[in-house]
Parts: structure tokens; C-alpha cells; sequence
């Protein structure tokens, strides 16, 4: 069974309709990335997937491992192994960065049918796993993403993916507001984090994220509707000749 | 009886003249803008005078305090604990310092002092030595009571020079009114740290009036936390009497269904170079109320005095409404003063990166209830009261799983 099934999924905000018939199936083990120009519907698209209020869905379904994700609120798509890395990390000043982990580590325990954490064993889980990504100790004792850099954020997004251990995630923009050095430890974050168990969709304007995080697949989204799919060489092509020629010939075609 | 004589007697009829002359206060009284006491004129409660109600005496800091328990308004002496050394308790009409200062507070217009003074409860008069620091923290415990009766103790607290005192009132009756005046004098160099739980039952109306006056380098933590009640005010008068003064004067309150809750604070910087702090944050869901009215004043030659007041309120519900007054009276230059006032709701966006990690709905507005408050909890000095303070916090909040 396909882990994520998107099907002819339309979409709008108040009266602006903005997505437009979205097809797309995601396996287990694939990674695909979703290009497109700014106000394709790429966040919205993200937004959609991950359950925020205030999205209609006039038309399609969303089916995770075969189940449709619609009538779910957010926190319960998330409990069923939905992660989304944001683009813009919300900051969250009075709620302790330790504190905002376990219980989310121990939302998604519970909902599994396992044991919460001990606070000492996730300590130790969570340093763990914040050395690898180059979050320091002063980062994790902070208020969420609050005195953060950009940099930071992004990190922590994806230390917060590790630990829930999804089995889709969708990684919104991530390498908006990256520098090289910070994009290179991030991406690596991601790819450690591949796997035959996960799916993930990248979602970029960019093609520099792909040269890190190589994807199996590679959509061109357009005006809400995906106008052409490939692999890794559309975005290249993407690249080279920008959204313009792709988009004209969608239009003809 | 000579002129120079004050008696307890002498007090409590100037107190009745007085209220018998200024009554309840009119509803266009800019101090009683926001707060209605029609209810409450018209049901007027008798003065308590038997003992009535149960005694459950509520859980304080586990065996670190002395108790002075107050059953329905009147004094327990034989349920309270002993006074820690240096600390004297004597009743308030034998002690004419504490009655002047009472009398003095009474010939001002205000509505506590005369009322409480004139249909006094129980009254009593508790010392701290010079140089005594009490560590076992005194707390006044007021429970018990009927709908149909009013408690109006009266408590004159005198911090000699530097002393330390912490002290906690503990308000949990079922009293139609509960009315402390409590006075408190800090002396100089003296500290007090003090914490006040307003948990009356759900029909109390609950009317307190504290006033502190400082003294030269005295330091007062404060922070009050009102919960209970059908309607409440908690009222803090403060003089800043002596140079460098330190005072951190904090309110929280939580209002639900129908409660009113008016937090009004009145502090008077008389002299120089002293500071003052105020932070006061409210929550309101339902159809509850919340009044903050601050009035900071700043005589003449109190220069390099630094006063800030910020108050917050968050409305979890359409229904809920949140007033706030700020007023600053700045009669000298040289100072920093400032105050602020937001109303606002929780923020969609940080309630939906919450629930995108899993994190249901009622546990993610917990949380940020808790981040609201925070700062003003941060605020508490003393370990003991502010272990005692939070659970009250979450207690209030929609329980959570797990």
C-alpha cells in the first residue's frame, strides 16, 4: 500500500481557490521534491497535508497508509506519523524547549500503545541527537526556537523530526535563510534520516537543496495543479531554464 | 478618658461615621468604574459573630509555617500554631500604634477601611522584632463561613528594622462577603515577602484591601493570585516612605464562568530614589471579567524613581472582557516610569506548530497558558510560596492527559 496518497485534492483559503487537482502518490522509502515558483501553492500544499485550520478541502482526499487524513485535526495527523518541517519555525516565548519535546516525543509514544520517556533517559536521547545536528545544550534549555538564528531554527526543526520519528514528512522550504555551511548540516541531518520505513516531500524553490538531499522523484508545481514529474534531472533543468518555459508548456499542452 | 487616648471603641465609631457618611460606593466613582457592588449593597451580609462553617484546613507549605486560622472571619487562637521567636501576637485593641495607623488609612475616602473597620470580626495586631527573621513563613488561613454573613478581619502586621518576614494569606471561606484590611508597616532595611490566594467559595464576594508603607531601603516581593469568588476586588495601597525602597508588587487572575475579577493597585512614590514593579497578568474564559486599574504616583521630589507596571490579559473566549486603566501622575523629572496594557488571544500560529507536533488541542492552549503567565510567576522570591503558588495554575486549567 502507498503511504501517502494525495488525490485530486482542491483547495482554497476564504474565496481564492488554490489548489487545483493535486495527484500524487508517495511510497515508503521514496524521497520527492516539490518545485515550484513563489504562490504555486507549495506552503498551502504543505499546510493542507499537515491539517492547519482555515484550508477548505472542496475536492479529493489525502489517504495516509491508506486512511484519509480529512476529518483529522493537526496533532492527530501528527500522532499518525505526519512531521512538518516549517518554513517560518514559530518561536514560542515561556514554553520550555525540553518541556515542548517530551510532550510531543510523548504524544506520539502514547498514540503508539508505548511507554512515555523518563525525563533522564530523554535528556539523554535528545543531547544525543542535538550534537549530531550541532544544536548546543544552551539552544535545548532556551524557550522554543526563541534567541535562535535562522540557522538554528532549521536545525531544530529537523532535531524535532528525529525524535518523533514520522513516517512521512514533508520539509517546507528548508533551505530558506540557510548559509552553505548550514545547509550542508541540515541536509545531512535529513539524510541520516532516510530509510526504508520513510517518506519524505522536499518542498523548494531551489534546486540547491537537491544536490544535497538527492530526491527519487522531482514534481514541477504550477498554479496548484503538478505540471510535470521526473527525476532528479528536471530539477536541474528547473536550474538552467527556470519555471517559465516549463509552465508555457504545460499551458499548450 | 484623655484627648491623646485612642481605644478600639474610638476607631471603630469614627470608622462607622464614616462609612455611615460616604456608604457604598455611587456607580459613576471613578474608582468603582469597572466593579459593581449593587449586588452586594442590596444583599448586604451581616457581620459574622459566632463561628460558623467547617474548618478545612487547606494544605500549605508541608509543616514549614505558622498557621493563624480565621473560621467564617472570626480570630481561632485555639487552632493556630505558636509564633515564632521575636514575632508578637497581641490583640489589636492593645496596640495604639496599629489603631492609629488604621484610623489614619480610615479619614481617606475609601469604602475597606471603614466598612471592615466599623464591623470588625476579629482584630489583631502581630510584631516582628528589629533584626528578627522569621523563616517559617506565618500564614493566614481564613475559612469557613455562611452565604449569609460578612468576615471582616482586621490585621496590622509591623516588620521592625531589619527584620524579615514572609507571610501568605490564604482566602478559601464561603462568607456572601470576605473583606480583610490588613495594614503592614516595613520597617527600615526590613524585607517582606508575601503571597496572597484569593480562593473564596463560588458565591463570595470578596473585597481586600492591603496597605504597605516602606521605609528606608525596605524590600517587599508581592504577589497576588485571584481564582475564587463570584466578584472580587483586591485592592494594594502602597507608600514608598524612605529612599531606595524596593517594591516587586505582581497579580495574577484567572476568571471563568460569570466571575469578575478587579485587580487595583495604588502606589505612591513619596521619596527618592526608589523603585517599584509591577507585573499582572490575567486570563479569562467565558463570560468572566477582568479589571486592572494601576496608579502610579510620583511626588514632586521623589527623583530617580524608577516605576514600571505592565499588565496582559488574554481572553480564551468572544464572551470575556478585559479592562485595563493605567494611570501615571509624575510630579517629579528626573525619573523612569512606565506602564503598558495588552488584551489579546491565543495566538493561532503558535497553537497550531503545537498540535503539528502531536500535541492535542487542550494540552497546546495549556501550554501557552502556562508561557503567558510565566513571567509573572518568575517573579515570586521566596521558594516556599512560589511551590505553593503553581499548582493553583495548572489546577485552574482544563486537566491534562497524562
Amino acid at each position: 500500500m502507498a503511504l501517502l496518497e494525495i488525490k485530486n485534492l482542491h483547495a482554497r483559503i476564504g474565496d481564492t481557490d488554490i489548489l487545483h487537482g493535486i495527484n500524487l502518490t508517495i511510497n515508503r522509502g521514496e524521497v520527492h521534491a516539490i518545485m515550484g515558483p513563489n504562490g504555486s501553492g507549495k506552503s498551502t500544499l504543505s499546510y493542507v497535508l499537515s491539517g492547519r485550520n482555515g484550508y477548505e478541502i472542496t475536492e479529493g482526499d489525502i489517504l495516509l497508509d491508506g486512511e484519509s487524513l480529512l476529518e483529522m485535526e493537526a496533532d492527530e495527523r501528527a500522532r499518525a506519523g505526519m512531521f512538518l518541517a516549517f518554513q517560518y519555525p514559530v518561536e514560542l516565548p515561556g514554553v520550555g524547549g525540553m518541556a515542548f519535546l517530551r510532550a510531543a516525543v510523548n504524544a506520539r509514544l502514547r498514540e503508539q500503545g508505548e511507554d512515555e520517556v523518563d525525563q533522564l533517559g530523554f535528556v539523554k536521547l535528545v543531547r544525543a541527537k542535538a550534537t549530531e545536528l550541532g544544536i548546543k545544550d544552551d539552544m535545548l534549555k532556551r524557550a522554543v526556537n526563541v534567541g535562535f538564528s535562522g540557522g538554528e531554527k532549521k536545525r531544530y526543526e529537523i532535531l524535532q523530526m528525529a525524535l518523533l520519528n514520522p513516517s512521512i514528512a514533508i520539509l517546507d522550504e528548508t533551505d530558506s535563510g540557510l548559509d552553505v555551511d548550514a545547509l550542508k548540516i541540515v541536509s545531512e541531518g535529513v539524510n541520516s534520516q532516510r530509510g526504508p520505513e520513510i517518506g519524505m516531500v522536499v518542498i523548494t524553490h531551489y534546486q540547491r537543496l537537491l544536490s544535497h538531499i538527492v530526491p527519487d522523484f522531482v514534481h514541477i508545481l504550477s498554479a496548484g495543479k503538478i505540471i510535470k514529474t521526473g527525476d532528479k534531472s528536471l530539477a536541474l533543468d528547473v536550474e538552467e531554464n527556470g519555471y517559465t518555459d516549463l509552465m508555457e508548456n504545460a499551458n499548450v499542452a | 478618658m484623655s484627648p491623646d487616648t485612642i481605644t478600639l471603641s474610638s476607631v471603630q465609631n469614627r470608622a462607622q461615621e464614616r462609612f455611615t457618611e460616604s456608604g457604598w460606593p455611587a456607580k459613576k466613582s471613578e474608582a468603582w468604574k469597572y466593579t459593581s457592588l449593587d449586588a452586594l449593597a442590596s444583599a448586604s451580609p451581616q457581620p459574622a459573630n459566632d463561628i460558623s462553617g467547617a474548618v478545612a484546613m487547606p494544605a500549605g507549605i508541608a509543616g514549614q509555617q505558622s498557621r493563624l486560622v480565621f473560621q467564617g472571619g472570626l480570630f481561632r487562637d485555639d487552632l493556630s500554631d505558636a509564633l515564632p521567636a521575636g514575632v508578637q501576637l497581641v490583640m489589636l485593641g492593645e496596640d495604639e500604634r496599629a489603631l492609629a495607623a488604621i484610623d489614619e488609612i480610615g479619614a481617606s475616602d475609601n469604602l475597606v477601611p471603614r466598612l471592615t473597620v466599623a464591623k470588625m470580626t476579629a482584630g489583631i495586631s502581630l510584631r516582628v522584632a528589629q533584626g528578627i527573621v522569621v523563616d517559617r513563613p506565618i500564614m493566614l488561613q481564613f475559612v469557613g463561613g455562611a452565604p449569609a454573613t460578612a468576615s471582616h478581619p482586621v490585621i496590622h502586621i509591623d516588620v521592625g528594622d531589619a527584620a524579615h518576614l514572609a507571610y501568605a494569606e490564604h482566602h478559601e471561606t464561603d462568607n456572601g462577603l470576605s473583606a480583610p484590611f490588613i495594614v503592614v508597616r516595613v520597617g527600615g532595611g526590613a524585607t517582606l515577602d508575601h503571597i496572597k490566594l484569593q480562593l473564596e467559595s463560588a458565591t463570595t464576594q470578596h473585597l481586600g484591601l492591603t496597605c504597605l508603607s516602606l521605609g528606608e531601603r525596605a524590600d517587599v516581593n508581592s504577589m497576588s493570585l485571584s481564582l475564587g469568588g463570584a466578584l472580587s476586588r483586591l485592592e494594594t495601597h502602597v507608600r514608598l516612605d524612605g529612599e531606595y525602597g524596593e517594591l516587586g508588587l505582581s497579580s495574577i487572575y484567572l476568571g471563568k464562568n460569570n466571575q469578575h475579577h478587579d485587580m487595583t493597585t495604588r502606589v505612591a512614590h513619596e521619596v527618592a530614589n526608589c523603585n517599584s514593579r509591577q507585573i499582572i497578568r490575567g486570563v479569562l474564559d467565558d463570560k468572566a471579567r477582568g479589571v486592572f486599574q494601576g496608579q502610579v504616583r510620583v511626588a514632586p521630589h521623589a527623583q530617580k524613581t524608577d516605576g514600571q507596571q505592565m499588565s496582559r490579559a488574554l481572553l480564551l473566549s468572544r464572551d470575556a472582557e478585559a479592562d485595563a486603566k493605567p494611570e501615571l501622575e509624575i510630579f517629579a523629572d528626573d525619573v523612569v516610569c512606565s506602564h503598558g496594557a495588552t488584551v489579546g488571544e491565543l495566538d493561532e500560529t503558535h497553537l497550531f506548530y503545537l498540535r503539528s507536533r502531536g500535541i492535542d488541542e487542550a494540552e497546546a492552549r495549556a501550554m501557552l497558558i502556562d508561557a503567558f503567565l510565566i513571567e509573572a510567576v518568575a517573579e515570586i522570591r521566596h521558594q516556599g510560596f512560589a511551590d505553593l503558588f503553581s499548582p493553583f495554575l495548572s489546577g485552574w486549567q482544563v486537566p491534562r492527559k497524562g
